[in-house]
């Protein structure tokens, strides 16, 4: 699934490190949802909507 | 330069792993070769698996480095650290006594749970890193590494078994099953460590 994160995170000028930290997951874990190697779980994309204030839809798009 | 190149010698993980690979090889040597008796060559063993410590220490520094490190980690090299010290010691008193002693059917039996219980150790240690590990991904990696072991460890072993049942192979111990499925799994994670540093090299990672 292709998603936003890479650029809502560069438009808030936080690292890897620091939404890893927000979300409570590993830094690896962020870069392989950013690179589209892995897809979040509903949880999880759940917080990335919240911690980025947007709805699920405008962070992840359908292939 | 890359930043594994940068460290020093006694930090990086493939020394230490490297250090034990070559001891355990000099050691076989030196026992098929009897230069040295069964004793020497447990008590050598021993010394050898020492070289864990550092090499858990340097395993842990890195994937701290690369992100890969949460406390459900720690705990796990711990608990298989502990596990495998276990599993050295209860295979070398069970080797030696089985040398040396005249053992009954019940003797031979609870001898074998000696190393048996260690590794019922590191399975448990597994089981219980899957329970525990809260980043999804890194839960994803480990069932995913899991089953590139099983995998590698139900192809070898049924075509084995098949080429032992013709004939056509020497028949191997069943406690092989699991350093093979170890061995796959820790294949599966090189895996999708290669996967990952490809991906970040044309996406440019973030360190």
């Amino acid at each position: 699934m292709k998603n936003r994160l890479k650029v809502l995170r560069a438009e808030r000028n936080w690292s890897q490190q620091a939404l890893a930290e927000e979300l409570g997951v590993s830094r690896q874990s962020v870069n392989a949802i950013e690179t589209g190697r892995y897809d979040p779980s509903l949880p999880l994309a759940f917080q990335i909507a919240e911690v980025f204030e947007l709805t699920i839809e405008e962070i992840f798009l359908r292939d | 330069m890359s930043e594994a190149a940068r460290l020093p010698l006694r930090r990086r993980p493939a020394f230490w792993a490297a250090g034990i690979f070559v001891a355990f090889g000099i050691i076989s040597v030196l026992r098929m070769t009897d230069a040295i008796g069964s004793t020497t060559g447990f008590i050598l063993m021993v010394i050898a698996m020492l070289q864990i410590v550092p090499l858990t220490r340097a395993s842990l520094a890195k994937q701290r480095s690369t992100g890969h490190l949460s406390p459900a980690i720690v705990r796990y090299t711990r608990r298989f650290l502990l596990a495998s010290f276990g599993y050295m010691l209860g295979l070398g008193i069970a080797v030696t006594i089985a040398d040396r002693v005249d053992l009954s059917e019940i003797e031979s039996f609870l001898i074998a749970l000696l190393p048996v219980i260690p590794v019922l150790g590191m399975i448990w240690t597994m089981a219980r890193y899957l329970i525990e590990e809260e980043d999804e991904f890194l839960r994803h990696r480990a069932i995913m590494a899991s089953l590139f072991g099983l995998g590698g460890v139900l192809t070898l072993g049924t075509f084995w078994g098949f080429l032992e049942t013709f004939e056509v192979v020497p028949h191997i111990w069943a406690w092989w099953v699991f350093p093979v499925w170890a061995i796959g799994m820790g294949l599966g994670q090189c895996w999708m460590a290669l996967a990952d540093r490809r991906a970040n090299d044309g996406l440019g990672d973030e360190s």
